[in-house]
């Protein structure tokens, strides 16, 4: 036994290498059985704990980038449901205006609201439209929407119109109570807001009637609503009441609006 | 027992290399071959037995992906590491150069032998495009090994120069 000893202390190098070898051979020649096992062993051991950390990386940047995919796609997403509401607020509009009944003897052509200026304290008392002389466009021609009336075309050029709105202060509109056809004028005070003038104080006059314009002036056709009575009030020693009247269109968000043009005879 | 910790380690670092750090690493085709490069400093510096057994399980790691080829890797492991082993015995290696020659020629040839095991067709265009790159990339990192470890370049140095 002691020749074995002496010759594996003196040769160890040779049965060392002889050691690798041989299990190299075994693992080539050997059955697939020990080659999983050793695998799977070395797999499970050394490689498992990196597995599980790559893995945690890779989730990582997975949920980062569906991250900014998910943000990027709200955004679109709420750029589109905006656009939408808008689409569903011009339908809206558009509708309404399909309804309106124009006054007989004037055909109406539609105009956008590009400009308004005049913004401030008070109501914008003028507007730039998309029309102008080359559609037929010309000074005087009166300005409305399915609301009620907005003013009258005070300049034109080639592709625009300068609208001055009733609620310019030099701007004046006769008008006629729906109800009881008594008249007055239409001013807008910038201190006061829109008023009836020179309406007697006998006058029968009472909040919610409608003032229409009542065609005298020769601007403004008649029956075009210009808002509502929403105070009345009579002072002593005047001969006139003190009426103020709310707006019927909102010139503060005017978009799209009609140019009543007389109808050619 | 305490001795094989740092063989255990070198180990991990092969699986960890091959795991994540690989990839990382690799320009265009060129890979750092980390096994081959532990394999040859242990044979340069431990007595043959130590680095002809690392070298075998260091094989046994790198290829736990292929099980097939197992025994192949292994076995040109611990060839390359018994060889670097002997000529580390006959040549002077004092000098850092001759280490890095041995590096390259060590690399390079346990690229060749890994291309020879694989049977991957296009051999002499994977040699050129693939083995000969890794091992000047993995020769470099070994160079700069080897200049951290004989103190030729420190951290005092490199902070001296910025």
């Amino acid at each position: 036994m002691s020749w074995l000893f002496d010759l594996f202390s003196r040769r160890s190098r040779n049965v060392h290498f002889g050691l690798v070898v041989v299990l190299s051979l075994v693992l080539i020649l050997g059955h697939t059985k020990i080659n999983s096992f050793v695998s799977q062993f070395l797999l499970s051991s050394l490689y498992y704990p990196f597995f599980k950390i790559r893995s945690s990386f890779e989730d990582a940047g997975v949920r980062a980038s569906d991250l900014d995919r998910l943000q990027k796609a709200l955004v679109e997403a709420s750029v589109k449901l905006s656009m939408c509401q808008e689409a569903q607020r011009e339908n809206d509009r558009l509708r309404a205006a399909l309804g309106f009944e124009h006054p007989p003897g004037y055909r109406l052509t539609p105009a956008k609201v590009v400009s308004i200026s005049g913004f401030g304290r008070h109501l914008p008392n003028s507007a730039t439209i998309n029309r102008g002389a080359k559609d037929s466009i010309f000074p005087d021609l009166p300005i409305i929407n399915q609301d009620g009336l907005i003013g009258r075309v005070a300049s034109v050029t080639d592709d625009y119109a300068t609208i001055q709105l009733l609620t310019d202060p030099s701007h004046r509109v006769a008008a006629r109570l729906a109800g009881s056809r008594e008249m007055g004028i239409v001013k807008y005070l910038a201190q006061g807001g829109m008023m009836l003038d020179n309406f007697p104080v006998q006058g029968d006059i009472s909040v919610g009637d409608n003032v229409l314009s009542s065609g005298l002036g020769g601007v403004y056709p008649a029956g075009l609503k210009i808002g509502t009575v929403v105070e009345v009030s009579r002072p002593e020693n005047n001969p006139f009441c003190r009426v103020k009247l709310k707006p019927a269109a909102n010139v503060r968000s005017l978009e799209e609006i009609f140019v009543l043009r007389p109808e050619p005879q | 027992m305490t001795r094989i910790i740092p063989f255990i380690l070198y180990l991990l670092l092969i699986a960890m290399h091959e795991v994540i750090v690989r990839d990382a690493t690799t320009i265009y085709s060129a890979a750092i071959d980390l096994p081959g490069l532990l394999v040859l400093v242990v044979a340069i510096y431990k007595p043959e037995i130590v680095c002809t057994w690392f070298g075998f399980a260091a094989g046994l790691v790198m290829a736990a992906g292929r099980p097939d080829l197992f025994g192949w890797h292994a076995l040109t492991m611990a060839a390359l590491g018994l060889a670097t082993y002997h000529f580390r015995e006959r040549l002077n290696l004092e000098s850092l150069y001759s280490k890095v020659v041995l590096i390259f020629g060590g690399v390079l040839l346990h690229g060749t032998l890994v291309l020879a095991v694989t049977k991957e067709a296009g051999f002499l265009y994977l040699w050129l495009v693939s083995a000969l790159p890794s091992a000047v990339y993995t020769t470099a990192v070994g160079w700069a090994f080897f200049l951290f470890k004989e103190k030729k370049i420190t951290f005092q140095k490199v902070k001296a120069v910025f």
